[in-house]
């Protein structure tokens, strides 16, 4: 045995010379922080529970044991902040085991030795027990001061709490209060660890002449190295004993103080992330909440709309700023930021829900009142989901979005433009105010027939879309999709008069009720008709049929049309003849991309192509929206304004010799080709959709294709 | 206090169709059909006095359609009016605007409104004549194309401004109740959403014949009947520049030649 005491001996006697009444007080003390922070915890599970309920924490165990490995691995937290996230890890892990050694010594101390005389924090265990918690003290104080650099000198713009959607002189415009929040929270860790250090090694200069104690002195080796620093400073055993009863109460009590503002500061978010992560939604981004249109009202007007889950979500948000910096509407400067809603969302709820008493009237969400949202905040948004993607803490920003947009449709309170649109949708199912005859005119380009999928069986079901059926720059394409999948000897057909818009939009505009409506009679339609799977060119369309409709009993088969293009590639059942020598550049469709793990397909069909692919600085679920989301697209960005295509066109810009920004949905088309001209780029490279180069590749160009789309419109455009 | 608008459910022409086999109107499958763009108007002029009174004014709906008219009505129900009326009999299938006038002097005189609202004109056949040919049977006072309207629930008289020919416009007082139509741009309808337009099923509507009215066929015979539908031939244009000696030498020398001389 390495002991040349008795291991029992081996330890820290826990308030060694403490007169009784001084041990007393620190108990009643330590129980009243025990109180004021159940009641904190109280009150805030009150606040949550306020909401409507969710019963998005059930599946229990399986949520938990994936919320337990998302925080082990930091998996999210180190997402685009490689550093950020390794210092959170160091602050966490030193966190955590100090917590955990403090909660071991309580137990033996206070739980298992009075109740069954059990000792354990001996010997060996107690040697190894100090050496990981001075390991861990130094982890914890390395992370905060990188946390602390990260603040002060790095300035990243995501950690700039100037809100988009306010302006100085606001009565909520101001968030320095959060600011000293931050510091007044790493400086109170940073001051509890350090005063552990020196407690430390002021006990072993107290206790230098107790062998028990010095002999086993480097199992704590930072406290050893200060108190031999301290013994150089002259400090005896007489005056260390002093100063070590005054760090004790200095540092016990400052851990008290920490413990019991946990739920009342942003240190809550140990827990409010936690329970965060556990009750979110993979399908979040995908899927919209599906709303009772038969109820009395609908969507979130008042903060006891929200469910229970949102409300934690709220409080969950650690200013990481991440959804602000990856957010399109605040990069072009509308006014907003979902970070900032999502605290605004939080004061209020702060302000209206956390005391005894529910104020007497509703508690009114969007308007113009202090901490309320604004409804042209709520307008801005593209519903893109890159919020919702970046944020580490699971905070599901966009349904929430939606969610109050779909109030505010049922109060009018919209741009009059989107009216005109929504009407159109009402009276024939598409969004450019055509009618339903002109659906399918674009056909009468082909010199071959399209099946009519409603009366022949067809292995192929193309829905073809609004945009990609009506507007002229994206009927090229998609009578260049025709003429591939016909090259391609594909047995396909499409809806003709009967298809109307697949709801993407309009179910992200707030008109739910019309989305079910439309999704009602679009899946009737597809469930009287035969076919095998189904292929579409536009990603909202992809997206709303694959994750939307299966809840209103319409179940397919659905692939993008890259997808089936890489596929028809591989399979070598297009032939790509000729090799195009273009620089070309790739931009994701949000709703192929990111909501729907898309990004793949494309790139592998323009390997296919034999161009050179330069990547953009924002790719795959990085993308950065063209604008279009969310029913964007219906309504005109003001002129003064910047529009996230421009961002995206100046990003592309960048690339030296680019000839082609390659695009992969009808919607980024519209928006690119003029983000390119408003931010100057205009001759200086060409948007094609990837379509366009599939069949340059496969030599089907050079026809009818040319200008086709804008005459078959002009033609049909005078009276008969 | 009581409001009356009168509603009508038209057709929005596709811009290729074809005209029907007796040559009288277009094919059905050519038009989709809508409450009239006018209508919006004077509903929402309507639900605001409803609502500047504090909702104690009750907004009546009324049409005279067949069942498909029913999606029109609802439209405007779901923009907060309290209920409707449906008037309907086979008699009425080519009601023109004369025609349709007389019955809604019947609901007027079985409602007792105390204002009643038209549009200007329908989005379909653009007569402009219901609403005035309404006040007409009536005797009541009246103003067309009204593009402004100050107007408290209950009020004796009405403050309004309507367009007039050449871009003039009127200031007019009228004597309450009245007949007004009400022009677009008046105000800023609101959106009747999808979920509104369901749920104004739940409201009452009444159903009534013409006998309900005490009318027969003959009463609501129309004063007009469409004879022949046609687009027109297309003619021929030509622009004329020059200085004004140059213009009208080249037009006297159009006129000649199309007059053979
Ligand atoms: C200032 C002014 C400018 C004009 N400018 C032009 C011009 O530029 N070009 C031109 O061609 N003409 C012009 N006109 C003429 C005018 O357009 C015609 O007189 C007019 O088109 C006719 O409208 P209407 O009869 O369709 O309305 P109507 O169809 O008689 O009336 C429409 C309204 O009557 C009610 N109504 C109709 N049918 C029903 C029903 N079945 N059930 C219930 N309610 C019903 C509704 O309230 C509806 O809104 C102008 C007139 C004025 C006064
Ligand atoms: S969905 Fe996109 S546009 Fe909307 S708040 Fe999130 S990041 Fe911003
Ligand atoms: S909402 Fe999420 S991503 Fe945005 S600031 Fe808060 S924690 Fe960060």
């Amino acid at each position: 045995m390495f002991f040349e005491h008795d291991p029992q001996d081996v330890t820290r006697i826990l308030f060694q010379n403490f007169p009784t009444w001084m041990a007393v007080r620190f108990y009643l003390i330590g129980a009243a922080a025990c109180v004021v922070f159940a009641y904190g915890v109280w009150t805030n599970i009150r606040k949550y529970r306020r909401g409507v309920r969710s019963g998005a924490w059930s599946p229990f165990w399986p949520r938990v044991w994936q919320m337990v490995a998302t925080v082990l691995t930091h998996r999210t937290i180190k997402r685009r902040a490689e550093a950020a996230g390794r210092s959170h890890s160091w602050i966490f892990y030193g966190f955590a085991a100090l917590f955990v050694g403090t909660s071991i010594i309580t137990l033996e101390h206070d739980i298992l030795e009075p109740l069954t005389g059990l000792t354990f924090w001996y010997g060996w265990f107690y040697l190894a027990f100090s050496a990981v918690l001075d390991l861990a003290g130094v982890a914890l104080i390395a992370g905060l001061i990188y946390m602390m650099y990260r603040r002060k000198l790095l300035a990243l713009p995501r950690l700039d709490y100037t809100r988009p959607d306010r302006s100085p002189g606001d009565p909520d415009y101001d968030r320095s209060g959060y600011r000293r929040e931050d510091w007044a929270f790493l400086w109170t860790l940073i001051a509890i660890a350090f005063t552990g250090f020196l407690l430390e090694a002021s006990r072993l200069v107290w206790l230098q002449g107790d062998a028990v104690v010095w002999d086993y002195r480097w199992f704590s080796p930072v406290g050893t190295t200060t108190a031999y620093l301290m013994k150089a400073l002259g400090l005896g055993p007489d005056g260390a004993a002093q100063l070590r009863l005054g760090l004790w109460w200095f540092h016990g009590m400052l851990a008290l103080l920490f413990i019991a503002l946990v739920p009342y500061t942003k240190v809550k978010h140990i827990f409010t992330a936690m329970g965060s992560l556990m009750a979110r939604d993979t399908e979040a981004k995908r899927r919209m909440p599906t709303a009772n249109v038969d109820g009395e009202r609908i969507g979130y007007s008042v903060l006891t709309d929200f469910t229970d889950k949102y409300l934690l979500n709220l409080d969950a948000c650690t200013k990481c700023g991440r959804c602000h910096e990856a957010c399109p509407a605040n990069a072009s400067g509308y006014p907003l930021s979902p970070r900032d809603l999502v605290l605004s969302l939080r004061e209020l709820a702060n302000d209206t829900l956390s005391h005894a008493a529910m104020p007497k009237g509703p508690i009114t969400v969007s308007g113009d009142g202090v901490n309320m949202i604004r409804s042209e905040t709520l307008w801005s948004c593209r519903t893109c989901a890159a919020c919702v993607e970046i944020c580490p803490v699971g905070i599901e920003h966009l349904p929430m979005i939606v969610q109050m947009r779909r109030a505010l449709i049922e109060d009018g309170d919209f741009d009059p433009m989107l009216q005109l649109t929504l009407k159109s949708l009402q009276k024939s199912g598409n969004a450019l105010g055509e009618s339903k005859r002109k659906r399918p005119r674009w056909t009468k380009n082909l010199d071959f027939e399209i099946k009519d999928a409603r009366t022949q069986p067809v292995d192929v079901l193309w829905y073809v879309g609004d945009y990609a059926s009506f507007d002229p720059r994206s009927q090229k394409v998609t009578i260049a999709f025709a003429k591939i999948l016909h090259a391609a000897g594909i047995d396909f057909g499409i809806l003709y008069e009967d298809e109307q818009t697949a709801g993407n939009d309009v179910r992200r505009v707030g008109e739910e009720g019309l989305f079910q409506a439309l999704a009602a009679a679009n899946i009737e339609l597809l469930n009287s008709c035969e076919f095998s799977s189904m292929v579409t060119t536009d990603p909202h369309t992809y997206n709303t049929i694959r994750n939307e409709y299966p809840e209103f009993g319409g179940n397919y088969l659905i692939e993008h049309a890259s997808a089936m293009l890489e596929r028809l590639i591989r399979e070598g059942r297009i032939p790509t003849p000729v090799n195009l020598n273009y620089r070309v550049t790739y931009h994701d469709p949000c709703h192929l991309g990111r909501i729907n793990d898309g990004a793949e397909p494309p790139r592998q069909v323009l390997r296919r192509l034999g161009v050179d692919l330069v990547e953009l600085r924002r790719i795959r679920e990085n993308s950065f929206c063209c604008g279009a989301g969310g029913g964007r697209i219906w309504l005109a960005d003001p002129p003064a304004m910047k529009k996230p295509a421009e961002l995206r066109a100046a990003e592309a810009a960048e690339i030296a010799g680019l000839d082609v920004l390659v695009v992969n949905c009808p919607k980024c088309l519209n928006m690119m080709e003029d983000g390119v001209k408003g931010s100057g780029n205009e001759g200086k490279f060409r948007v094609m959709e990837l379509i366009e180069l599939v069949q340059e590749a496969m030599g089907l160009i050079g026809d009818t294709t040319s200008d086709d789309g804008d005459n078959v419109l002009r033609e049909a455009g005078a009276p008969a | 206090m009581k409001i009356m608008v009168a509603v009508k459910q038209v057709a929005f022409l596709d811009d290729e169709f074809e005209i029907r086999d007796d040559g009288r109107d277009v094919g059905e499958d050519f038009f989709e059909k809508d409450l009239n763009e006018f209508d919006h108007f004077s509903v929402e002029q309507a639900m605001l006095i409803k609502e500047a009174a504090g909702g104690d004014a009750e907004v009546v709906i009324v049409i005279v359609g067949d069942e498909d008219a029913d999606d029109a009505l609802r439209t405007a129900l779901a923009k907060g009016a309290d209920r409707g009326i449906r008037v309907w009999d086979d008699a009425l299938a080519e009601a023109d605007g004369i025609a349709v006038a007389k019955v809604l002097a019947k609901l007027v005189e079985r409602e007792k409104p105390d204002m009643v609202f038209t549009g200007a004109q329908s989005a379909d056949f653009g007569s402009a004549v219901t609403g005035m040919a309404l006040a007409g049977f009536l005797g009541w006072p009246h103003a067309a194309v009204v593009s402004n309207l100050d107007y408290a629930s209950g009020a004796r008289t009405a403050t309004l401004r309507r367009e007039l020919e050449g871009g003039l416009e009127e200031i007019m007082t009228i004597r309450c109740p009245a007949v007004l139509s009400i022009q677009l741009g008046i105000n800023q309808p609101r959106y009747a959403s999808l979920r509104g337009i369901k749920q104004a099923k739940q409201k009452p509507v009444d159903e009534l014949s013409l006998d309900d009215l005490g009318l027969s066929a003959a009463e609501v015979a129309p004063a007009s009947r469409v004879r022949r539908m046609y687009a027109p031939e297309r003619g021929k244009a030509e622009l004329i520049t020059g200085s004004a000696a140059e213009q009208a030498a080249r037009l006297a020398e159009i006129i000649k030649e199309l007059r053979g001389m």
